[in-house]
């Protein structure tokens, strides 16, 4: 039982890590029509960021404002190049799969081969912090606090965004129907420049909370977290926010059970094993695709 | 009196890839007209308000909306210049509710939102009750009115309306023609694509004929309905 919660809290906070990339990979899917698969490396890129900021200064707010802007500056740039490549093509979601997956290859390499050596970074301890709460095998990291409760706070501000205000209305209209968006006089361009800018900032924020979660973070963490967000976001069926919130948690809970219960290195398998199943079922996610 | 022309298309050709859907094209619409557009399915009529509106690219010839050249500019910026297109297909943002709807066909023209709102639900009483439904679930003439509702937020200068009737039963038809009238006397100018030739020259001041991309006639609609061609073609009479 203690094991069962322990790794329920530790499924939670490394779940609302990946809630946060379903949902900014999500809205560039609906917004810019884009499969951004090097969203997740470009997010590591920021936790390097975040290490290399906190070697000059322990002041929270620059780490923060430093990484959060390092992750929408470069999101944002890369927006022209799937804006010229939908001039090409059309917004042919294939195109921008491919041609993201070679940008995660790029930022990889950049970061095994310019950054640190390659070496993996590790965040100061004092970061990552002592139990902030423990009882028998349970115990609540301050890292593991701030992912949990960061992410939970950041969620609820992209919901608020999306279904509260003026621009996102907009967003939801282009993600609905861009062609009567813009007979309506939507500036489209602009709006889904937002969208990059948007996940850039739910990016940035996340790459703090993750350092604070793990502590630590290498060239392959792109890969490994993107991954797992593609997955999230098929499970749940593509475009599916709320769907991508569900599923987010679920996967978070999923490994970290996994690693409470059986030997660590299944997790994979386990999580293969959960994608067949329910892409048999159901091909188009849990809760439909909405792309 | 010279009366102030609104909108002017002057020798407009427009292709898709190698079709040629519109050739040497000239339209004028002036202040406070109703002026439509007739023709069969294929003529033009569609690419036409999208040439205007700057969703298709214009090849050769220039478009002028209040004696500006707006000829290929951006879709967003004509339309903020007041010139509003109902699409074919009574379309709605259908996940949206239609206060959504009409928040966003405010876009352009936030300030004065609550004294357009309740314009609009003047003209259209029914939307008033659905206000917080959500619009996938509206009947179809309730979309149609929702489409043009949410094009009268953004208070354009002229209004566009693309196959207003088609898919509608005639009852629901009459209902909209009827609201247009009335906003056409509170000062709207309008702008009809329609097959359904009848009602529609019944409806509007002055009209054009298309055919496969070019305009075959002209004139009142009082002396096009009295014309043979037109009253064969698209009258369906036998005289
Ligand atoms: N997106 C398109 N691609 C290629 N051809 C098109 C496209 N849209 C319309 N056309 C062609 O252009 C011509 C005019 O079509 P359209 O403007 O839709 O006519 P209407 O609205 O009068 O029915 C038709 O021959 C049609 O097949
Ligand atoms: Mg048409």
């Amino acid at each position: 039982m203690e094991i069962f919660a322990a790794q329920l809290l530790n499924g939670l906070s490394l779940g609302s890590m990946y809630v946060l990339l379903v949902l900014g990979f999500n809205l560039m899917l609906l917004v810019a029509k884009i499969i951004q698969f090097a969203y997740p490396h470009l997010v590591v890129l920021s936790m390097y960021v975040c290490w290399g900021v906190l070697r000059h200064t322990d002041n929270m707010l620059l780490v923060v404002l430093a990484s959060v802007a390092s992750c929408i500056v470069v999101n944002v740039a890369i927006e022209p190049i799937f804006r010229l490549l939908a001039k090409r093509h059309g917004l042919d979601i294939n195109v921008s799969f491919v041609v993201s997956m070679s940008m995660a290859l790029l930022i990889t390499d950049v970061m095994s081969h310019l950054l640190n050596y390659g070496y993996p970074i590790a965040f100061p301890t004092e970061w990552v912090g002592k139990s902030i709460f423990s009882s028998g095998l349970i115990a609540f990291s301050a890292g593991q606090a701030y992912a949990l409760f960061g992410g939970i706070a950041a969620v609820a501000a992209f919901f608020y965004l999306l279904y509260r205000t003026r621009q996102g209305r907009v967003l939801r209209a282009i993600s609905e129907n861009s062609l009567l968006s813009s007979i309506i006089g939507i500036p489209i361009i602009k709006t889904r420049v937002l969208s990059y800018a948007i996940a850039g900032l739910l990016g940035g924020l996340t790459a703090v909370m993750f350092a604070r979660l793990l502590g630590s973070a290498s060239p392959g963490l792109g890969d490994f977290v993107g991954m797992k967000v593609v997955a999230a976001s098929i499970l749940a069926g593509l475009g599916n926010l709320k769907g991508g919130l569900v599923c987010g948690l679920l996967l978070g809970i999923a490994e970290s059970m996994a690693i409470g219960y059986l030997a660590g290195s299944w997790s994979n398998a386990i999580a293969f094993m959960m994608m067949l199943v329910i892409m048999l079922i159901k091909p188009e996610g849990l809760f439909g695709i909405e792309a | 009196m010279k009366k102030s022309s609104m909108l002017k298309v002057e020798g407009v050709s427009v292709s898709y890839g190698p079709v040629r859907a519109l050739e040497n094209i000239s339209i004028e619409v002036d202040r406070r007209e109703i002026v439509a557009l007739i023709g069969a399915n294929g003529a033009g009529k569609t690419t036409l308000l999208k040439a205007i509106l700057g969703v298709q690219k214009v090849q050769s010839g220039k478009v002028l909306f209040l004696g500006d050249d707006i000829t290929n500019s951006s879709t967003d910026k004509v339309a903020n210049m007041g010139l509003g297109l109902i699409p074919e297909g009574h379309l709605v943002f259908s996940t949206m509710t239609v206060l959504e709807n009409l928040q966003l066909g405010a876009y352009h023209n936030p300030q004065d939102f609550n004294d357009n709102l309740e314009n609009v639900f003047e003209s259209f009483p029914v939307l008033r009750k659905r206000i917080h439904q959500t619009a996938g679930t509206l009947s179809g003439g309730e979309q149609q009115m929702l489409s043009i509702a949410r094009t009268l937020m953004s208070k354009p200068e002229l209004v566009m309306v693309d196959e207003l009737s088609l898919g509608l039963a005639p009852k629901v038809v009459s209902e909209i023609f009827d609201i247009l009238g009335d906003l056409n006397n509170k000062g709207y100018t309008i702008l009809l694509a329609e097959q359904n030739a009848k009602k529609t020259l019944e409806f509007a001041n002055r009209a054009y004929v298309m055919e496969t991309g070019r305009v075959v006639l002209q004139g009142l609609t009082q002396e096009l309905m009295s014309h043979p061609e037109v009253r064969r073609a698209y009258l369906g009479s036998n005289v």
